[in-house]
């Protein structure tokens, strides 16, 4: 770290990269969590210094890591980044500054797979970073593509069994699969791609001096030193000293409309199969949660109370990344649909529990009573007397909770399901279209609440006209 | 045929009825008189097995309730229900089903009558009452009489050995009209028995045949109808005779 004496005199060159899961690029050194260390923050440091300025990291996240750099928070991307046709159109490119190789990792028992080919044969799901190199390739060749924010997410799900393959950048591989003994390596590192560094349109004379610089510390063995320690360094990199950027210009993903409409049609098609199965489980657990809150015992009311206050006083998405994480430690391996569906399940049946005993709660001891007098049985009473009101009162917030459902299932995007909000987040950061494909993602969003909400109404104002609920609702003497 | 043996309820420390005695045969009217809150209603909540109670028994027809059995939800319990029908001061209609439906719910669900048998017969009724051009509408669409007369037929055809009234004149359009008044005689004539609840005497004149006056918490005493008004043997039963004919 440069003193701070010096940094009033130096100017300094704000690069951006995402620590999170980000080794060996940039990530917290975990023998002192305060700094950050990783290859590319050793070249920054060293870019920054033979430049004459004094490097400043600012930690972003690694999705939008375009947009953040158009928004000015920093100065350049240094964060493993390809040079690739759609991020041309947003970005000027620096010389490479160290080639990379792609590695497809399986488990340790996979048979069927040894390539990338393997995957697409035997129609295998390969996990990667979602806007990357290996995300295009996959996108490019039409694979089962799943993708993730961060490679430890791909390589826990791989061991798990949630996805078939994972393929990602040698660099990264090394670093989180290569000592994992329950994965493997399949088939040998292939296709070679570039990293350099990315740079706002406008400042050409700035390309200009990180390229120069770019070629002095290749020249000067400063990049083989670094890459060397990190054991990345390879006979590959020889071609850095002759090659032109244009030439490892290595896939683009071009943002095709039909095809976009369609990939978010498809997600929206998760999005009500989340919403509907979530309700599902909400409405059925809701009812055995309601009755031992109101008539259970001691203890069953405790445990009632304390999972309904659990599951309303923890963040949803909180709760996602247990069961999705957590689970599995005990044995249980949900895929991540289900995670969601059961997550987002148990999460609204503690609101449709309160639901419940508040629409219960409405109907007149004496309804009950009437009820008793006629010679019913209480099961007999509560089935055609009873529920029937109840159910009346409880219609219109259980409406009102299925469309916020509908809206909560965008936090499936956290463990990794392909719904509509993931959708939106990865066509748009691959497209830079946040606009358009927002406007999109709200138009199929509303297209699926609007109608619920109408068809709830209705029955609404159909049992309304059969009655209002509670007649004389006052107290017997 | 009710017979009342030593009945007794207390809620908290606080005694609502004491000691109560009471035979009646069938086939009679008893009007139960008395201020509010002496408990006259809590009285034909136990009637109906729907309160439990601390001393006594209770015994309607050929099923009887003893203290300690009416606290217990079982088929005892149970069946001695069916033998009482009741109407309720606030009536509470089942606010979900229509005129027909509210009638017709118990006889198909529990007599397990046919619906189109259990049907015929509500239709017979509710001409009775002239009240059969209501018989799809929903409770709230009547009016407060209307209402009355539905949960009466409600009670009715369940065809119970008594039928329990309380403060029927507390609708919002009593039962003054001679309809009401003839099915309630008609029904105690075919071998029913009917009480009456209210604190209005001149509803029960002429309709009665027994009286019985509820002072704080006990029976003070029940004669004909004829005798009590005429010649009361309690000084607060006559004073409350005295007051009641003010109003």
């Amino acid at each position: 770290m440069t003193s701070s004496l010096t940094a009033f005199a130096v100017p300094s060159l704000r690069w951006g990269g995402d620590p999170s899961g980000g080794a060996p690029y940039v990530y917290a050194d975990p023998s002192n969590p305060q700094n950050y260390t990783g290859f590319d923050y050793e070249f920054a440091e060293a870019l920054a210094s033979e430049m004459g300025m004094k490097a400043e990291f600012v930690p972003t996240d690694w999705e939008s890591i375009v947009s953040s750099l158009q928004r000015k928070e920093f100065d350049v991307i240094i964060d493993g980044f390809e040079p690739t046709g759609d991020r041309a159109r947003e970005v000027l490119f620096s010389k490479p500054y160290y080639l990379f190789r792609l590695q497809l990792t399986v488990r340790k028992n996979e048979t069927a797979v040894n390539s990338l080919d393997d995957c697409k044969k035997y129609g295998k799901s390969v996990g990667t970073l979602v806007n990357c190199a290996a995300s295009r390739l996959l996108e490019e060749g039409k694979y089962n593509l799943k993708g993730y924010q961060d490679p430890v997410g791909a390589y826990k799900d791989l061991e798990l069994g949630r996805v078939d393959a994972v393929l990602m950048d040698v660099a990264g591989e090394m670093f989180y699969a290569r000592s994992n003994p329950n994965l493997k390596q399949a088939g040998t590192p292939f296709q070679t791609g570039a990293y350099v560094v990315g740079i706002r349109k406008d400042e050409a004379a700035l390309k200009a001096k990180i390229d120069s610089a770019i070629d002095v510390l290749v020249n000067n063995g400063t990049v083989e030193k670094i890459f060397r320690k990190w054991k990345l360094w390879d006979e590959e990199q020889i071609k850095l000293r002759t090659v032109k950027p244009a030439e490892i210009e290595m896939t683009s993903a071009k943002f095709n409309w039909s095809e976009g409409l369609i990939k978010l049609f498809k997600a929206a098609l998760v999005t009500i199969l989340l919403a509907f199965g979530a309700m599902v489980i909400a409405v059925i657990f809701g009812i055995p949660l309601a009755v031992g809150q109101s008539n259970g015992g001691r203890i069953v009311r405790i445990l009632c109370t304390v999972y309904i206050e659990f599951f309303r006083g923890t963040p949803v998405l909180v709760q996602l990344l247990f069961l999705y994480f957590g689970l599995p430690v005990i044995g249980i391996t949900l895929p991540g649909w289900l995670t969601a569906i059961v997550g987002l399940g148990l999460n609204y049946a503690a609101y449709e529990s309160q639901v419940y005993r508040t629409a219960f709660q409405a109907i007149p001891e004496r309804q009950w009573q009437v009820a008793y007098s006629l010679g019913m049985r209480p099961t007999l009473a509560f089935r055609r007397i009873i529920f029937p009101q109840a159910f009346r009162i409880a219609l219109p917030p259980m409406t009102n909770d299925f469309v916020a459902l509908f809206k909560d299932t965008s936090t499936a995007f956290a463990i990794a399901v392909w719904e509509l909000a993931t959708a939106y987040r990865e066509l748009a950061n691959a497209t830079q279209s946040y606009l358009g494909i927002g406007l999109v993602v709200c138009c199929y969003y509303l297209a699926m609440s609007l109608p619920l909400a109408h068809y709830a109404h209705r029955l609404e104002r159909k049992l309304q006209r059969k009655s209002t609920g509670i007649l004389s609702s006052g107290a017997d003497k | 045929m009710i017979t009342i043996k030593g009945l007794s309820k207390t809620v908290q420390n606080s005694t609502l009825i004491e000691n109560i005695n009471l035979d009646l045969e069938a086939g009679k009217i008893l009007g139960v008189i008395g201020p509010s809150g002496n408990g006259k209603t809590t009285l034909l909540l136990c009637m109906a097995g729907l309160l439990p109670f601390e001393k006594g028994s209770i015994t309607i027809g050929d099923r009887s309730i003893s203290a300690e059995e009416s606290g217990i939800s079982k088929e005892k319990l149970w069946a001695f229900r069916k033998k009482s029908g009741i109407v309720f001061q606030h009536l509470h209609l089942f606010p979900h089903l229509t005129v027909l439906g509210n009638i017709i719910e118990a006889p198909v669900h529990v007599k397990k009558s046919t619906k189109e048998a259990a049907e015929f017969e509500a239709r017979e009724l509710l001409k009775k009452l002239a009240i059969e051009q209501h018989l799809n509408k929903f409770p709230e669409e009547l009016s407060g009489g209307e209402q009355q007369r539905v949960a009466i037929l409600r009670a009715i055809a369940m065809n119970p050995e008594v039928l329990l009234l309380d403060e029927p004149t507390s609708a919002l359009d009593p039962i003054r009209s001679g309809d009401v008044r003839n099915l309630l005689r008609e029904f105690a004539d075919s071998g029913h028995t009917v009480v009456i609840v209210s604190h209005s005497v001149r509803f029960l004149r002429g309709m009665a045949d027994y009286l019985a006056f509820m002072g704080k918490s006990e029976l003070i005493e029940m004669d004909t109808a004829d005798k009590l008004m005429k010649n009361p043997g309690d000084a607060r039963t006559r004073e409350f005779l005295r007051h009641s004919e003010l109003n």
